[in-house]
């Protein structure tokens, strides 16, 4: 388990390597090396630490703890099969602990990387309006259960198009650089991580690695079904490229743009959800 | 008997009629309101820079220790409440549970001298009063179509089955109490400084959306 931990965050930290690169690529610029995030966090293992004389020491300790817990956790349930509705609430609860890094510090920079973290939560609401639609299809939020539905009615990207569309906006909007990046805007220097250096900055790097992982294995798991090593790791990079390409030729929103579209979102999938509720279950 | 999300119960604890459940889904959810319930017994706030716009000056914002301990007390409250609503196998400690939530994310603020937390704990706080009346009538809408507020006794599915309308009026009674689109009424109150204090208020909102979840899926 501790293995697979390794190689999963090694991997994910590559993926948004590959992300950085590809954005840096399509904006003709050289960009860094694949492998930049990956050197982030053992660089910043061994800087010197320190916390803030503002800041909420032991909270802003503990936010580092938790953000890894968490994804460690979500992994361990992609891993063994577990309920997809905990790995939503993972997911939901990261707002949280974005929320605590931004505000930990005392820093105004993080606060408002934080606050705009709250703000945007809408854009959670498609993720779980997902997740109805496929317990409307599997009858099941187990991860088993929804493979297994797959095995025998092939994909749900074909049934459940839409929906895919939804997660797909949801991890877009967990991707650095992208259009709803407003946690960490350039204008808030890098948002609610703004203050977290050294060993609490690889903390969040191991996080953000297992994280993009997580997210991205969940959707190709949910969508496309069982799939060998290889052919996950694949899609894995496919779908890197998908939203590299999604990131770098859309600018980032202001934050009430970015709340705005995902609300919009979410009204689209709770009517294509009742939509499904009546076809596929009257 | 289990419930679709939480599976087998591990261990039903009995109070008479009350009973406390622990799944594996509602442990996770209990001890991360423990987690944070524990990190605002032991934390101190921070002191949030406040820079003058127009100029080089700046300072950071104190917090008496008046407000500390009130802010603090209100934060525990919210916890304990929090891990009541993870826990509690009854729909009618549920929505009690609820609208406590509600009235301490309220008091975690009420006690910063700000106008602006003070107009968006005002404004949440009516948002929250109106939500109990849904959530308070789908508990009894419960009641009424099944005889019965347990959740062990709607988990074995003897019961009649629960009405769609009391399951939604459970769900919006839950969003109304912090969840989007009314999380953004408490876009201001999140500027407080306090930051253990302050996070109760948004993880208390998202653990009740996320118990809910599970409750609606029984019967």
């Amino acid at each position: 388990m501790i293995a697979e931990l390794v190689l999963a965050t090694l991997f994910g930290l590559l993926l948004l390597g590959i992300h950085r690169k590809l954005i840096a690529r399509i904006q003709r610029r050289p960009g860094p090396p694949v492998w930049q995030e990956i050197l982030h966090m053992l660089k910043f293992s061994f800087k010197t630490t320190w916390v803030p004389v503002t800041a909420s020491s032991t909270l802003f300790v503990a936010v580092v703890l938790i953000a890894i817990g968490i994804w460690t956790a979500a992994f361990y349930v992609l891993v063994s099969g577990g309920s997809l509705l905990v790995i939503l609430g993972i997911y939901m609860l990261h707002k949280i602990v974005e929320h605590g890094f931004g505000l930990s510090s005392g820093s105004p920079y993080g606060k408002y990387g934080g606050v705009r973290s709250v703000i945007s939560a809408a854009s959670e609401i498609p993720l779980f309006v997902s997740v109805a639609v496929i317990a409307i299809y599997t009858h099941s939020l187990d991860l088993y259960a929804i493979i297994e539905y797959q095995q025998v009615s092939g994909p749900l990207i074909v049934a459940a198009f839409p929906a895919a569309c939804a997660m797909f906006l949801v991890i877009l909007s967990k991707m650095p650089f992208g259009p709803f990046s407003i946690v960490e805007a350039k204008e808030l220097v890098s948002g609610y991580k703004t203050e977290h250096f050294g060993i609490w900055r690889a903390g969040l790097e191991v996080s953000n690695g297992l994280k993009t992982y997580v997210l991205l294995a969940v959707f190709l798991t949910v969508f496309f079904g069982p799939l060998t090593l290889p052919w996950l790791l694949t899609g894995m990079i496919l779908l890197i490229v998908l939203l590299a390409f999604s990131c770098a030729i859309t600018p980032m929103m202001s934050p009430f743009d970015s709340v705005t579209i995902q609300t919009m979102v979410t009204g689209l999938m709770l009517i294509y959800a009742a939509i499904v509720l009546l076809v596929v279950r009257p | 008997m289990s419930d679709p999300i939480g599976g087998v119960p591990y261990y039903i604890l009995e109070f008479g009629d009350e009973l406390v459940y622990f799944t594996p889904y509602t442990i996770t959810l209990f001890l991360l309101a423990l987690t944070f319930t524990v990190l605002v017994i032991i934390s101190r706030p921070e002191r949030q820079m406040d820079i003058a716009f127009g100029g080089d000056a700046y300072g950071t914002k104190e917090i008496s220790l008046t407000e500390l301990q009130f802010r603090r007390f209100m934060a525990i409250a919210c916890g304990l409440a929090s891990m009541g609503a993870m826990v509690t196998g009854d729909i009618f400690n549920f929505t009690l549970f609820t609208a406590m939530v509600g009235i301490t994310n309220v008091g975690i603020v009420a006690a910063v001298k700000s106008h602006h937390v003070q107009d968006a704990a005002f404004q949440y706080g009516l948002v929250a009063l109106c939500a109990t009346v849904p959530l308070f009538g789908g508990a009894a809408v419960y009641a009424a179509s099944t005889g019965s507020l347990s959740m062990i006794e709607l988990m074995k599915g003897t019961l009649p089955a629960v009405p769609l309308i009391a399951k939604a009026l459970l769900v919006i009674g839950v969003v109304g109490e912090g969840m989007a689109p009314f999380y953004a009424a408490k876009a201001e109150m999140f500027r407080a400084p306090g930051a253990p204090y302050v996070i109760m208020c948004s993880l208390s909102s998202l653990l009740i959306f996320l118990r809910v979840v599970e409750v609606v899926m029984l019967g």
